[in-house]
């Protein structure tokens, strides 16, 4: 294994990097660790011209990315269409330019073509030389991710994935070369794609990026934020995940003033559910509870006084009726929370909001239909959301997912992959092009293992990326992605701003 | 006779000699009847079941953990279907059709009133690794199915997991949900492969794992320290073959599995809980089966014909191959470990637990009833720790089961209605019955917790996967409202006993003890209990007029001086028609002093006793006829804060919310 330079550093050596890294991190002065410090919040407010947010959109269940980009020239798509329309329920989409017809809500003639792009191959780009030569589409029901791709404010990164070390097909059939650990299983490739290692991992590379910078911020509570439970990624070595809802923090009623009749009893209360306790699990609880109360009223004061305009309902392509986007609705509260970054004293914010239901084994054409259909939606949203703020270049939001999914159909759906295509969005991206090489639709060729693709794009690289962009220095950067020395450092589709 | 029901509790498996001799070692009294202490019967409740009652502690205490097993063990089960079809019959009347709350409703009906309490806790533990979910929009417009999985959960939850994995792979909720049911055989021709979904988590989540395991649960572990795989991909794809050619429940007749049933049309009534069928051969055009040659874990099932294929006879040998895996005891042993005890039991445990699993002590694997019995009577689970590691976190709906349990809601209606969906984590639980939001359920076994402090002692705590900012406020707030008494409910708690101790503090906070904290509420918490609980003033009874009926008031002092009564005695401290009252023994003072307040200041007050009239011909004097007081409402109003006080404080409490 050392030879094939994967990280050979221990736990505790890890640890050690991460906490030494925190302590003399080079982003303003350090500030205590879960630390709420009101008095400096007015300060705050002036320093907050330079504000930067990472925003995770988690595709839970691994989504078909092979539905949602496509190539269209012939040699890829007509297997794609070989493989994909077989009985009982073709999931093949049509080609571009293929008028809808009627047919069941959300199949592949109800949709018509697949939706063509046209990216800008932009020379330097990776990938660009190979992937120009070839046409590209996006599934029908994403015009507003279209729309953002032309205007050069949404990439695609093609054949993203967990890696431990570059990996060609025949290293992948040599199999002596390492690849992560529990290929195909949910759980653990959603970890690894949150923190880099299978379930148990316990730091995320967002909440460990938001270590490195909290001590930018004012009020480090607020710098790594869950709209949708909790979730690796957002999980830090000191940082720890502050999780809000639609509504914002949620007040703890009965902790002030009068409880069932006692004027005394709330301060009682307050005492008993926030106090330390010997038990590990339950002066956690303790612990969680205290940083909710704490942090609630701070929070919630600066987040009421950021209203940003609500989501519109979009068209659910499976019933063609106006239905309520639930995503667009957590890019509602992050956007809220951006407006309100000087009343909450925040530089740098990493931020997670998910979807479920792409485990996509059967039903595919209007499952996927209806989410892609909602994540289109709901990205448009934020963009104009963003822009009406002035935020856009200040916001990177992309996408992740357990895997992408098997090449051929299972007769109305699609199995467990690895390697997938993705989206990353925000006004400092360098947008309208695909970075990576766009792997042909095949069985058993260059790019895929038998039925799924081999990521030519790792995790890494796009974390990497994103990092650099938001301020954390190359030494960081290693101590964050242990195999990132395997990798390049920067895949390019960010600007420096 | 406590020595031998404590004998009796030790029959059967491996290890349990242990729990006799250490486990609930403080009988208290003489032990004519009781052997536990009332606090270590409701500590064993509170694991067993889905929490104790007052009545439950005094029944545990005269059998034994052992005896109560057995008794529950033979209890009938109720069907949530019979409940789903009582409802859909009331909802056809106004044209309505069942839905998921209807579900919840009987679940409540069950958890809270069900006298099959260890059936309720075990299918429960057993629902949250067999996951299926209304999060599926198919299963949440079937809600009878969803209930008969349920069911089928609880009806094999005492048997043996061989029979209750094949329950599981051919029950069509659980076949819409990891969509083996309609699965196809391969296609070479056009590259098609069986679905691989059910292959997958069979494997993964419901008898192997993902890793090698020794008994005791730990991780097998290479030359290098990295952890063995417990099978590779081709084992799945061999599984995947398997599940091909089952759907829906056509009908008795072979005849009946037809074509276009396979495909979901021409339904059969009752297909949305008779478990699936095998199609092939038995109608035309219904040769879903792969006939091919199917390896898995070692097994190689050769190549099939069109006319030999056997589909039956594959389920079985896979079946078999999984259940006869030496990880599913530790695998699933450990889980059922975790939902019912402790988030991190030791490997001896869990060891002790594969033993039972795999031998009932009778040669039977699988034996679920062995596996309960040493999941709950292992010493570790029976013995009290104060480790800092020791516990878990108790699931929040189990939470609100030991709160509606504890204090003896009834439903006025029988139907258990209104809790609903209790998912929202702002204002409600974060979790709700069979409403996980993937099959990896609400939590995982694993999850460790973004806590340094846990997370440095290698510890797991899975119920923390749902426990944040957001979701702590939402069931404090939750459970503000959820304390009080509300007429418009249907659900209504029954505080008797404890307005009954709201005058005395102390022992109001003791029941709690008892009930919420099987007597292990630390001293600092129950001081501050009774701080709060006091904290709310009982106002004193003010009587607006004397009571006269059935006998006279004696005046026994005027204000300022001293008297005597004999015996004890109730006396009525004021003036005219405004009173006090307040029980004294032997001498006393006729001052606002010593009756704690001025019933009527700036008047001259006095000090009487009721004189009864012995009715005619009786010996005995009549007792002090019952006076209500003018400010009962008030008086009321606050011995229910007081109750209310006692109870959010408990439910609320770290020290509550860790079962230890």
């Amino acid at each position: 294994m050392t030879i094939l330079k994967t990280s050979r550093l221990d736990a505790s050596r890890r640890r050690f990097l991460r906490t030494a890294s925190v302590v003399s991190g080079s982003v303003g002065t350090a500030a205590a660790p879960f630390a709420l410090n009101l008095a400096s919040l007015n300060t705050a407010v002036a320093q907050t011209a330079d504000y930067k947010a990472i925003v995770c959109l988690f595709l839970y269940g691994g989504n078909d990315s092979s539905h949602m980009v496509l190539r269209t020239d012939a040699l890829s798509f007509d297997e794609y269409t070989r493989l994909r329309s077989v009985a009982p329920e073709s999931i093949a989409l049509k080609a571009p330019n293929t008028a809808a017809v009627a047919g069941t809500n959300a199949s592949p003639d109800r949709l018509g073509g697949v939706r063509a792009i046209a990216p800008k191959f932009t020379a330097g780009v990776a990938g660009s030389a190979q992937n120009n030569a070839f046409t590209y589409a996006l599934h029908p029901s994403m015009p507003e991710v279209a729309t953002l791709f032309a205007a050069n404010r949404l990439a695609i990164l093609a054949n993203a994935g967990p890696l431990v070390v570059p990996l060609t097909r025949a290293d992948y059939v040599a199999n002596v070369m390492p690849r992560p650990k529990a290929l195909g299983s949910h759980n653990d490739q959603q970890s690894t794609w949150q923190a880099l290692g299978p379930e148990g991992a316990k730091v995320g590379w967002g909440g460990h990026i938001g270590d490195l910078v909290a001590s930018s911020n004012a009020n480090t509570v607020f710098t790594s934020i869950s709209v949708s439970g909790n979730a690796v990624f957002s999980a830090g070595e000191t940082v720890f995940q502050y999780q809000v809802g639609g509504n914002g923090a949620t007040q703890i009623g009965g902790i002030s003033g009068t409880l069932f009749g006692s004027t005394t009893a709330a301060a009682t209360l307050k005492g008993i559910v926030t106090g330390a306790n010997q038990n590990l699990f339950a002066n956690e609880y303790g612990t969680i509870v205290k940083r909710s109360i704490d942090a609630q009223a701070a929070f919630q004061t600066a987040y009421v006084a950021s209203t940003v305009a609500a989501p519109t309902q979009y068209v659910r392509p499976s019933t063609n009726q106006l239905t309520n986007n639930d995503l667009a609705a957590q890019l509602q509260t992050v956007a809220r929370i951006v407006g309100a970054r000087g009343g909450l004293g925040a530089k740098r914010q990493v931020f997670f909001v998910s979807m479920g239901g792409f485990d996509t084994h059967d039903g595919q054409n209007p499952n996927q239909a209806d989410l892609l259909a909602r994540i289109s939606h709901a990205l448009g949203y934020f963009d104009t959301t963003l822009g009406t703020l002035g935020m856009r270049d200040n916001v990177t939001l992309f996408t992740a997912s357990d895997f992408g999914r098997t090449l051929t159909s299972n007769g109305d759906g699609t199995d467990h992959g690895w390697g997938g295509h993705h989206f990353v969005m925000g006004g400092a991206v360098n947008g309208g092009d695909i970075y990576g090489r766009f792997p042909q639709f095949i069985q058993k060729a260059a790019d895929s293992n038998d039925n799924a693709y081999i990521p030519g794009v790792s995790v890494d690289t796009i974390g990497s990326t994103l990092g650099k962009w938001f301020g954390v220095s190359d030494a960081q950067l290693d101590t964050v992605f242990p195999n990132l020395h395997n990798f390049p450092r920067d895949l390019g589709f960010l600007r420096p701003t | 006779m406590a020595l031998l029901a404590l004998l009796a509790a030790c029959g059967g498996g491996k290890g349990t000699d242990d729990a006799v001799s250490s486990g609930d070692t403080s009988p208290t009294g003489p032990a004519a009847v009781s052997v536990y202490s009332a606090a270590a019967a409701s500590r064993f409740l509170a694991q067993a079941s889905f929490g104790p009652t007052s009545a439950e502690i005094s029944r545990v205490q005269a059998m034994s953990y052992s005896a109560w097993i057995d008794e529950q063990f033979a209890k009938p089960q109720a069907l949530h279907r019979d409940a789903l079809n009582l409802a859909a019959a009331d909802l056809a009347a106004t044209g309505q059709m069942v839905s998921p709350s209807n579900f919840y409703d009987s679940y409540w009906a069950q958890a809270v009133g069900g006298p099959d309490q260890l059936r309720q806790r075990a299918a429960f533990a057993l629902s949250q690794i067999f996951v299926i979910s209304f999060n599926n929009d198919t299963l949440r417009a079937q809600p009878r199915g969803v209930a008969s999985y349920y069911d089928m959960l609880g009806a094999n939850a005492f048997g043996n997991f061989r029979d209750l994995l094949e329950s599981v792979a051919l029950h069509p909720m659980m076949g819409v949900y990891l969509s083996h049911l309609k699965n196809q055989k391969e296609d070479p021709a056009t590259g098609r492969v069986p679905d691989l979904n059910f292959a997958r988590e069979i494997t993964q989540l419901f008898s192997v794992g993902q890793y090698k395991l020794n008994a005791d649960g730990t991780v097998v572990t290479d030359a290098s320290g990295k952890a063995a795989a417990a099978y590779v991909s081709t084992d799945l794809e061999g599984l995947s073959q398997v599940f091909t050619g089952w759907s829906w429940y056509g009908g008795p007749n072979l005849a009946d599995r037809t074509n276009r049933r396979f495909f979901g049309n021409d339904a059969n009534l009752e297909r949305d809980w008779r478990p699936m069928q095998d199609y092939n051969r038995f109608a035309a055009n219904t040769d879903f089966h792969s006939i091919s040659t199917k390896n898995f874990f070692g097994v190689s099932i050769p190549a099939q014909t069109l006319t030999t294929a056997d589909t039956k006879g594959d389920l079985k040998i896979a079946l078999d191959t999984l259940f006869n895996h030496p990880n599913v005891g530790p695998f699933i042993g450990k889980q059922l470990i975790q939902r019912l005890v402790t988030s991190n039991p030791s490997p001896q445990y869990v060891a002790r637990v594969t033993a039972a699993f795999n031998n009932n002590g009778s040669g039977v694997r699988g034996d679920m009833k062995a596996v309960w019995r040493q999941v709950l009577l292992d010493p570790e689970a029976r013995t009290p720790t104060t480790s800092i590691s020791a516990g878990k976190v108790r699931e929040p709906l189990v939470r609100l089961a030991n709160f509606l349990r504890a204090f003896n809601a009834k439903s006025t209606t029988g139907r258990y209605l209104g809790i609903g969906n209790t998912d929202d984590p702002a204002n409600r639980l974060n979790q709700t019955p069979m409403l996980a939001p993937t099959v990896f359920n609400f939590y995982r076994p694993g999850y460790v917790p973004s806590s340094k402090p846990i997370a440095d002692a290698g510890l797991v705590a899975p119920e923390f996967q749902i426990v944040h900012d957001v979701s702590v406020a939402g069931y404090m707030n939750y459970m503000r409202t959820a304390v009080t008494i509300d007429t418009n409910r249907d659900i209504q708690q029954d505080y008797s006993a404890e307005l009954a101790l709201a005058d005395k503090p102390a022992d109001l906070v003791e029941r709690m003890n008892l009930l919420l904290f099987y007597g292990e509420m630390p001293a600092a918490l129950r001081a501050k209990m009774v701080e709060a609980v006091t904290s709310r003033a009982i106002p004193v009874a003010v009587y607006s007029s004397a009571p006269t009926v059935g006998g006279t008031l004696t005046k026994i002092a005027d204000e300022g001086n001293s008297f005597t009564v004999t015996g004890t005695n109730t006396v009525r401290y004021g003036a005219g028609t405004t009173f006090i009252e307040q029980s004294v023994t032997g001498a006393g003072q006729c001052t606002n002093d010593f009756f704690g307040t001025d019933p009527l200041p700036g008047s001259g007050k006095s000090c009487f006793v009721f004189t009864p009239t012995p009715a005619a011909g009786a010996s005995a004097p009549a007792a002090l006829p019952p006076a209500v007081a003018s400010n009962q409402g008030a008086i009321d109003s606050a011995k229910r804060d007081r109750v209310y006080l006692a109870v959010f404080l408990s439910m609320v409490s770290p020290d509550y919310l860790i079962q230890k």
